[in-house]
């Protein structure tokens, strides 16, 4: 007896990521210096977001030359983003045999009211949460496994700190709450009631739950991985820094022992230049990634 | 008892949550610095390449060598039975401890992991098998069969090693907790097999 792509097979795939760093890489050169730093899995891209970011115009799914590309050149899982509400794009992902589909905000939104149907797919999901109540939405849609918004392409991490305590306090909430309370947290957080029960009957998200978007140093990775997050995706900070190869490897040794400060001190030493960042204050309210997606 | 598991990345939380149920203490283990007196060892799935990387920082896969080979019960699963495997398909060898050849991603992509059944020693149940490796040779007649997947070998052991490429940890099965159970005290008494 055998059945492929289970929930279960696919939250599994996400767990066995945990603890690692996911890289954003737009060819097959930048795919194998990210696994052989280390990486536990790539995003193959056209344009790291920081690109996106400053081209402006729509962003869409990857071209799939990009992506066979990549995938052809790594033994570890690839994943490649579709538009939010783009059921085709991941359609086209999917048949390509994708290992796990990124529903994100960094593209232009397909569809501004529905999210995919992620349970249909074979390829697993991960999507945004900038709160809880939009992690559970992207869980009961059959997301295995979440991931901060943040603030992508910008080098500045206080997005995804803001993200991640949110989660974080939200779900505490809710595993405090009282048997009462758990219907009026479900419409105070706009979070499908069967999920907050799943929530509380495990003491935790049923899924995995990664940073992502502005995290540019291995500082920045232990900060995000001290606040309870289960892993690290880093976008333009690696590969738009001074020495992309060593800053990859820094962040993969700094998100394994992030409790260590003597190993985060001995692995920041003379990394080279990061990514310039970008403050939040200064983007108007449309140049916010974070805000899409509902 | 005390159980060590290598913590670099991957699934140790989920092993660490089947020690915990079995009662005993576990350990995680990033570091050589980590390392303290264990009655086991346990080296989880995860991406083999990551755990290779992540071990040139401190070579911890020097001292847990130096444990396996001096007799500690050590279970593998997935990623961590590439560590211990005598060669290595689409990989390198790390810390060859069992006289396997294994292929790795020899199933294909995440789209091919499966759950499937599993006759593990005399039980038969269902388990998950993500991007897993095949053994697909045995080098030595001292390595016996303990696991099948329909006619697939599935899973080995030989003298104090356990290696599997399917991932108990992710049920935790009452017959699974049993056999980890014994596994892990019969070590502790002979530290061989």
């Amino acid at each position: 007896m055998k059945i492929e792509s289970t929930n279960k097979v696919k939250k599994g795939l996400a767990e066995m990521l945990k603890g690692g760093v996911i890289m954003d890489v737009v060819n097959a050169e930048q795919a194998k210096i990210a696994e052989k730093a280390g990486a536990v899995a790539v995003m193959a891209l056209e344009r790291i977001p920081a690109d996106i970011r400053a081209d402006g115009g729509v962003a869409r799914m990857s071209s799939v030359g990009v992506i066979q590309e990549v995938m052809d050149s790594v033994s570890i899982p690839v994943m490649a983003k579709a538009r939010i509400g783009h059921f085709v794009e991941a359609q086209i992902l999917d048949s390509l045999g994708i290992d796990f589909i990124d529903e994100s905000e960094v593209l232009t939104p397909a569809d501004e009211v529905n999210h995919i149907n992620k349970q249909s797919f074979k390829a697993p999901f991960v999507c945004g949460a900038t709160g809880l109540g939009e992690a559970t939405r992207r869980i009961a849609e059959g997301a295995s496994m979440i991931r901060t918004k943040g603030e992508a392409g910008t080098g500045n991490v206080v997005e995804a700190v803001r993200h991640m305590r949110t989660i974080t306090n939200e779900l505490n909430e809710v595993i405090a709450c009282d048997e009462n309370e758990i219907v009026a947290l479900s419409k105070k957080f706009r979070a499908p009631l069967n999920v907050l029960e799943e929530i509380k009957e495990q003491n935790k998200l049923p899924v995995v739950n990664f940073a992502a978007g502005g995290i540019a140093t291995p500082a920045d990775a232990a900060l995000m991985m001290q606040l309870g997050c289960d892993g690290v995706f880093v976008g333009s900070g690696i590969f738009k820094s001074g020495d992309p190869a060593e800053r990859a490897e820094a962040i993969v040794i700094a998100t394994t022992n992030y409790n260590d400060p003597k190993v985060l001190s001995e692995v920041s030493k003379d990394l080279g230049e990061p990514m310039v960042g970008i403050n939040i204050d200064t983007l108007s309210e449309e140049e916010k990634l974070a805000k899409r997606g509902w | 008892m005390k159980v060590g598991i290598l913590s670099f990345q991957g699934s140790f939380l989920d092993h660490s949550k089947s020690i915990h149920e079995l009662g005993y203490e576990s350990l995680l283990i990033k570091q050589s610095k980590d390392l303290t007196s264990v009655d086991a060892l346990i080296l989880p799935g995860g991406e083999s390449t990551a755990m290779k990387k992540i071990n040139q920082f401190s070579n911890l896969l020097t001292d847990l060598d130096l444990l396996i080979k001096d007799g500690i019960p050590t279970l593998t699963t997935c990623a961590g039975t590439i560590l211990l495997a005598k060669e290595v398909i689409g990989g390198e060898v790390t810390i060859p401890n069992i006289d396997i050849e294994v292929t790795r991603n020899a199933y294909g992509r995440q789209t091919e992991s499966f759950e499937g059944s599993v006759k593990f020693f005399e039980n038969e149940d269902i388990y998950c098998f993500i991007r897993a490796p095949k053994i697909s040779k045995i080098l030595s007649d001292t390595v016996n069969v303990i696991a099948q997947h329909n006619d697939e070998i599935v899973g080995v052991a030989q003298k104090n090693v356990a290696s599997l490429t399917f991932h108990p940890e992710l049920n935790n099965d009452e017959y699974y907790l049993n056999w980890l159970n014994d596994f892990i005290k019969e070590g502790k008494n002979v530290r061989s097999f």
